[in-house]
């Protein structure tokens, strides 16, 4: 069994690298692009009279967007990867994950016009005093870090400029099809296009002038990429996770990157998020398992009678019931003051007097006080209840069809013929063999459930994983959504291997060894 | 540890008077619901009867009524859809008092069920539950009729499982029914059958799904058992050499009624029915030569056939679904009135259409204490 | 001898045996397989039911273009002494291609059905399924041609391109030549001239539809202006609004409201109409009496929403004032009640947050989720039942490579990746139905791939491949009928799923643009302020509830009585 357990979690990493890679690719294929909606929320340290092409570039380069879409996926992977290659990252106070400046990028095709580039020269490395409090050397960091930051801004603002006169240039010799939309040139144009916008534009000096700027911002930014990288290896930060070869190959935790919207840790978001999703569905599961798996059996055993036909119907009839149909009658008629009843709460996890509550219900002043849990309970009323109902139906049919699969089995014409008892025949023979659907039901049942807190917690604003999945698909959130994709993937994966432990145990005929 | 079972099987034998039938089947008629259409007629008008210590081999082709008529006598039909429209099943308890099985309630038929009738089906494959040991099904069986602890009944379970020839009972009680081969599992099948002593075996075609040795082995010892604890049994089968080797007294059945009936050497020697003579002269015989064999149909199609009972003058004709009746049927009004079971000989009876000759033929179902062990000595 | 058996009969008259079955007493004919199957759902009233639901949703998703549209069936332009000068149909000039191809086809289907041209009935099903299979995917290539030419950052020399009187023609021709070509071979018609006849007819008539129809005119609806202006007269369909024509003064109209409907919610605004008693009690409407003042705040407001009526608003002013002074009215009630009994347009059930009528929304949303259903579940059913046959058959490192990609289907919920996809995506509806058709295969892909598993080493497959027959044949027409019977069946249960998917996706406000959508008014029936709109609440609700319990409904029966394993526990 165990070996059969880790060959299955050895088998998730492909399926979870093919998931992701969808997303991603889903993302990417979106109109815009990944950045679209950075656009919209831009921020940082450009100035107000820069160009949108400018401003764009920069929030590229900052999120690593300016790639080819497989190597943007390929970075996403190498930080996911619990396994890391080259330097190790560092874990800042806040949480932040620090790794090493990136490579700056030239300026293209600079070497048609200007055979080299300016002579950096590497500065010292850098040592921390025993003495330096981890204080002192956050913001040693934080300076170097900011100082390279503007630079970095202004050799992109330069790099674009140049483009820019590029693309003009290339306009004016009707070379069009080298032209981005923004009016940049297209990094990828041939070195003969350059060629010719140089000598046949007419703008040769303009050019010249450009690229010169270009070159030299590049050269001020790679001496203070180099001098925040001297002080990165000075290691002012704990180092992330453990070595395997020092300085090569080394095992941390996965790093699901900072959310483009909120500027916060991934982690942090779903370590908040997910919590309250399982719950939701811990919740929800076994009360749909409590309520349907009995009302199954009694179907089976009372094959049409009126229960049998009743419970079928309503069971059809709930399955059919739209969830977010569901959520909006709840709403509207139950928590609702105005047009319903208003006996729940209409949104949240909690009321706001609750985090001034005691954990369980006490009188006080002979006024009952909910107490936190039973608060909290109360707030999961209704969305526990959007969430369970078409389960029932799923599972009650199920059971049905299996009890009664197994009535006409052989072998409980053996245990009849045996004088067993019709009630021992039902429990101990026709269920305990009815047990393998039922729990083959889980992994049906699971990832409905995943999906249906999506819709429930949009419409309860309950603050889990689904309302951080629309969320970040409104402001395309590429890191929360990957991250969501990741996590859903994991919870579900191991769900489903739960599922077929529990089956091996149930059912003596299947041995995965 | 050997003792128990022994000393539980001497009194129920000793009681039995076993010159008294155990168990008569009368004028049964069973039918099925058919949906939309009308109800199939699964058996009509069946009468057979069985003694302690010997083998009533039950034979005729698929779907003849072999089957319903032994899961009638446990109740094991499902109703609806099946439905008991007449007759009755007589079954003598040990204490000698009849009573009619098709009319217990499910309580007292759980008490026969396993403890007096006990029955062994024709798929081991999936007739026991998958998901309990062997040994978990065996003292489910005994712990429900006997009034023993779960450590006796364990012993009895092991004692059953040595006694069908199970190699390594003790260690094999722990092993789930997919662990066996088909031949070990049809054992374990009769051991739990066999584990409260039942009085009468139901043995429905046990051998169809094994091989020819196991067949042989599995069929030697029910024989045994038979001899040894003065048990009944009703073999039903398709295999006429199973019944030429096992069998007492042979019932054929065709179309849910029974068309001859009579010991086992009588019939195999003097077939009265044409039926019977088809299905006699349609197997090959070892030593002699044929051309071709002859076909049932060569023989039921011939009318020549029909004609060759004693009586046959009188107008008594081998009733035949296929055939159109005689001119002078006189069928009362009653379901299946068109036919009897007419004693043509001592100790051999055959399905006739109830002509005028056979109007007031009121005969009892048949009665054959018949054993060929007995002939032997 | 017939009397003889006459009386063997008339013993036992409800219940025959098995030789009087095989002698043909107490017989009944068989019907074929889906034919069992068919009269047996027949017998379900909930299956009956769910047929009959379904025809009327597809009824509307068929004529709701002639049952509500703010667009008059006929315009009559007036000169100024009220003659007619011309008349003109404006409703019909703005059909979409879909619309007059779906009527085409109705029209044709007809005697298609009944006439007898000497082809059984199972080959009419599928030339009519090829056939709207084939115009289908025409004015699917026709929408992406139109999306691409209209697109913003087109280069200016296709632009030109497509404002030439040819382009329509040659675009629409193109558009055909493909659908008819991808799906010629599917033509089940053996006999060469019909095959060629039937694809070149539909083609022809499809072509020259997206030509006609290829520019659409802007909507726009300023017939109420012009009529009340007296320059045209107008004669409407029954309901005489548009799903997108609104408002934004007639937002949250409640059902049964007019044009005025803005009138009346500035009038209930108003202090006079929301006096308490000393108790604190909203003083019932009847209790308030209809002063002069009222009156004329009335009239100011009807004069407010002047733009938005039909005839010229005095028309109402001076009769409200007639029947004031003749004492008809009393009462702040009987003032409501006279501005909702005028002659006007009605919201039978109301408006939504944009002003638009909900009733013509919903007509026009049946077209959107029969759609959905069918061709994202087709879809689906198309890829799933090839994936799963390749996997089944071949096995090996095909199945272990195909097997990944349905893994990481199951790995994630499908409404997750239904939602961002919907969401990155264009926002149309065909987009959508592509997006739910390749998300939701998975089911059938692994069900076809554990029948063919067990089916390959069957022996009549051994056989079919010792002949040699070719892969497809042994694949499709050997396999696949043996394999694909529960799939056909649960598609009913995939299709109510597709259905219900649309409307989440619709909910989140992820569904197509422009486009009208159950799922959409029903995100309307609440808001962040807490306010419950319940006609957009129970309207829309139940329509997708109903829609989607009918296909389970047909399922069930479906199933039930194709299911061997309940056949089997019958006897």
């Amino acid at each position: 069994m165990g070996t059969y357990i880790l060959r299955r979690l050895i088998l998730m990493v492909p399926t979870l690298i093919g998931l992701t890679l969808m997303v991603f690719l889903l993302i990417a294929m979106s109109p815009g692009g990944i950045g679209a909606a950075l656009n919209v929320s831009s921020g940082g340290q450009m100035d107000s009279g820069t160009s949108k092409a400018q401003q764009q570039a920069y929030l590229e380069d900052r999120y690593g967007l300016d790639d080819p879409v497989l190597i943007q996926y390929v970075r996403w992977l190498g930080r996911v990867s619990p396994v890391k290659f080259g330097q190790r990252d560092q874990i800042a106070p806040t949480g932040e994950v620090v790794r090493a400046p990136k490579q700056l990028k030239t300026p293209p095709r600079y070497d048609v016009i200007n055979d080299t580039l300016p002579e950096v020269e590497a500065p010292d490395p850098v040592v921390f005093d025993e003495s330096m409090t981890q204080e002192e050397q956050t913001r040693a960091y934080r300076l170097a870090s900011q100082h390279y930051t503007r630079l970095r801004a202004d050799s992109i603002r330069t790099r674009t400029i140049y483009l820019e006169t590029l693309g003009r240039a290339l306009r004016e010799i009707d070379q069009d099809k080298y032209v981005e939309r923004t009016g940049t040139m297209k990094t990828d144009a041939p070195k003969r296009a350059v060629e010719r916008a140089l000598t046949e534009s007419g703008m040769e000096s303009e050019i010249r002038e450009s690229l010169d700027n270009a070159l030299s911002a590049y050269a001020s930014a790679e001496r203070a990429r180099l001098e925040l990288k001297a002080v990165f290896d000075a290691k002012p930060f704990r180092e992330a996770g453990f070595p395997i070869i020092p300085g090569t190959l080394s095992v941390a935790a996965p790093d699901l990157g900072m959310s483009f919207s909120r500027g916060r840790p991934v982690t942090a978001l779903i370590a908040e998020a997910l919590p309250i999703t399982l719950l939701l569905n811990f919740i929800a599961i076994p009360i749909i398992y409590i309520i349907a798996v009995p009302s199954g059996m009694l179907a089976a055993t009372h094959r049409g009678s009126w229960f049998d036909v009743l419970s079928g119907g309503l069971y059809v009839a709930l399955w059919s019931v739209p969830i977010v149909w569901a959520c909006v009658l709840m709403l509207g008629y139950l928590a609702n003051n105005q047009s319903g009843l208003g006996a729940f709460p209409v949104t949240g996890l909690h009321s706001i007097e609750a985090q001034d509550m005691t954990w369980l219900p006490s009188f006080n002043d002979g006024h009952f006080v909910r107490g936190f849990i039973l608060d909290t309970l109360w707030h999961l009323c209704l969305p526990v209840a959007a969430l369970v109902y078409t389960g029932f139906a799923v599972l009650s049919k199920q059971t049905r069809a299996a009890m009664l699969d197994n009535f006409n089995a052989d072998y409980v014409r053996t245990a009849k013929a045996k004088g067993v008892p019709s009630r021992d025949i039902v429990l101990r023979h026709v269920f305990r063999n009815s047990l393998l659907p039922i729990i083959t039901m889980f992994v049906s049942i699971f990832p409905a459930m995943l999906a249906g807190s999506v819709v429930v917690e949009k419409v309860f604003s309950v603050p889990g994983m689904g309302s951080l999945v629309i969320e970040a698909i409104f402001l395309r959130d590429r890191e929360v959504l990957l991250a969501n994709a990741f996590i859903i993937g994991v919870v579900n994966m191991l769900a489903l291997l739960l599922a077929d432990v529990l089956y091996a145990l149930a059912d003596p005929r299947i041995s995965y060894d | 540890m050997t003792q128990a079972p022994a000393q539980t099987s001497e009194p129920k034998a000793s009681k039995v008077n076993i010159h008294e039938p155990i168990m008569e089947v009368n004028n049964l008629a069973v039918s099925f619901d058919n949906g939309s259409g009308p109800r199939i007629q699964a058996v009509d008008g069946v009468q057979m009867s069985v003694y302690p210590r010997q083998t009533l081999a039950v034979v005729g082709e698929s779907g003849c009524g072999k089957s319903v008529t032994s899961m009638s006598s446990m109740q094991l039909i499902p109703r609806p859809p099946g439905r008991f429209d007449r007759g009755r099943i007589d079954y003598r308890l040990e204490n000698g008092k009849l009573v009619n099985l098709l009319e217990l309630s499910e309580k007292e038929m759980r008490s026969i069920r396993g403890n007096e009738i006990a029955m062994i089906f024709q798929e081991p494959m999936t007739s026991l539950n998958p998901v309990y040991t062997v040994g978990d099904q065996i003292i489910e069986a005994i712990t429900l009729h006997q009034p023993v602890s779960t450590k006796q009944a364990w012993d009895i379970a092991v004692e059953a499982m040595d006694a069908v020839g199970i190699p390594d009972p003790n260690g094999r009680m722990k092993a789930y029914p997919h662990q066996f081969s088909g031949g070990m599992r049809q054992r374990v099948m009769i051991a739990m059958a066999l584990a409260c002593q039942p009085r009468l075996l139901l043995a429905d075609e046990p051998t169809t799904a094994l091989d020819v040795t196991i067949q042989a082995q599995i069929l030697e010892l029910i024989q045994e058992l038979k001899q040894t604890r003065d048990m009944a049994v009703i073999l039903i089968t398709h295999d006429l050499g199973v019944v030429a080797e096992n069998s007492d007294v042979v019932c054929v059945m065709y179309a849910g009624r029974v068309v001859e009936y009579a010991n086992v050497y009588d019939l195999f020697d003097n077939p009265r029915h044409p039926y019977t003579r088809g299905l006699l002269a349609s197997i090959p015989k070892i030593g002699s030569r044929h051309d071709r064999l002859v076909t049932i149909d060569e023989v039921v199609k011939n009318p020549e056939e029909f004609k060759k009972l004693p009586g046959a003058d009188k107008g008594i004709t081998p009733w035949w679904p296929w055939n159109d009746a005689p001119k002078d049927l006189a069928a009362r009004n009653e379901p299946a009135g068109d036919y009897c079971l007419h004693k043509i000989a001592d100790d051999h009876w055959v399905g006739c259409w109830r002509t005028e000759a056979l109007k007031d033929d009121n005969s009892p179902p048949p009665e054959l204490e018949f054993r060929c062990a007995d002939q032997k000595q | 001898m017939p009397e003889t058996q006459d009386t063997t009969r008339s013993l036992n008259p409800e219940a025959v045996t098995g030789v009087q079955l095989a002698q043909g007493i107490g017989h009944q004919p068989a019907k074929g397989f889906w034919g069992e199957a068919w009269s047996q759902v027949m017998k379900r009233p909930g299956a009956l039911f769910g047929l009959t639901w379904i025809s009327i949703i597809a009824f509307f998703a068929i004529f709701a273009p002639f049952l509500a549209s703010g667009h008059p069936l006929i315009m009559s332009e007036l000169d100024e002494a009220g003659n007619v000068v011309s008349t003109t149909y404006p409703l019909f000039a703005q059909l979409k291609a879909t619309d007059v191809l779906l009527i085409l086809g109705l029209i044709a289907a007809v005697p298609f059905f009944i006439l007898p041209l000497g082809i059984d009935r199972s080959t009419r099903i599928a030339v009519a399924v090829v056939v709207s299979l084939q115009a289908m995917l025409a004015s699917l290539i026709a929408t992406a041609i139109r999306g691409y030419v209209t697109g913003r950052d087109v280069s200016d020399t296709i632009r030109e391109m497509e404002q030439a009187t040819w382009f329509p023609w040659a675009a629409s021709l193109t558009c055909v030549a493909i659908a008819v070509l991808l799906l010629f071979w599917l033509v089940p018609l053996n006999r060469g001239f019909l095959r060629f006849g039937t694809s070149a007819l539909v083609g022809a008539v499809v072509a020259v539809v997206i030509a006609m129809t290829w520019s659409v005119p802007l909507e726009s609806f300023n017939y109420r202006q012009r009529e009340a202006a007296g320059e045209i007269s107008a004669v409407y369909t029954l309901i005489p609004l548009s799903p997108q024509q609104g408002d934004t003064v007639l937002d949250l109209a409640p059902p049964k409201s007019n044009l005025l409907a803005p009138a009346i919610k500035r009038l209930e605004r108003s202090s006079t109409l929301r006096q308490k008693d000393t108790e604190g009690n909203r003083v019932p409407l009847s209790d308030i009496p209809l002063t002069p003042e009222l009156l004329d705040s009335a009239i100011s407001e009807i004069q407010a929403v002047d733009r938005l009526l039909p005839v010229h608003v005095t028309e109402f002013t001076t009769a409200l004032r007639a029947d004031f002074d003749s004492g008809q009215l009393e009462n702040a009630k009987d003032l409501i009640d006279w501005i909702n009994a005028q002659q006007l347009p009605t919201f039978v059930i109301g408006t939504d947050s944009l002003g638009q009528d909900v009733l013509s929304q919903m007509l026009h949303a049946c077209r959107l989720s029969i759609s959905i259903g069918l061709v994202s579940t087709g879809l689906a059913v198309l890829i799933g039942v090839t994936v799963g046959a390749l996997m089944g058959y071949f096995g090996g490192w095909v199945d272990l490579l195909l097997y990944r990609v349905v893994e990481i289907f199951m790995a994630i919920p499908v409404l997750f990746l239904l939602i961002v996809a919907a969401a990155v995506l264009p926002r149309n509806t065909y987009v959508m139905m592509i997006i739910i058709g390749c998300v939701t295969w998975t089911g059938s892909a692994r069900f076809v791939r554990a029948e063919f598993y067990k089916l390959r080493n069957q022996d009549f497959v051994q056989s079919a491949k010792a002949v040699g027959l070719p892969l497809r044949s042994i694949l499709f027409k050997h396999m696949l009928p043996n394999g694909v019977t529960p799939v056909l069946v649960d598609s009913s249960f995939a299709i109510a799923a597709a259905i219900l998917a649309e409307a989440v996706l619709s909910f989140l406000g992820l569904g197509p643009a422009n486009q009208a959508s159950w799922g959409r008014l029903l995100s309307d029936a609440t808001n962040q302020v807490g306010d419950f709109v319940w006609w957009l609440a129970i309207f829309p609700g139940a329509a997708i509830f109903l829609t989607v319990l009918a296909y389970n409904l047909i399922g069930e029966a479906l199933r039930d009585a194709i299911d061997p394993k309940l056949k089997k526990a019958r006897v």
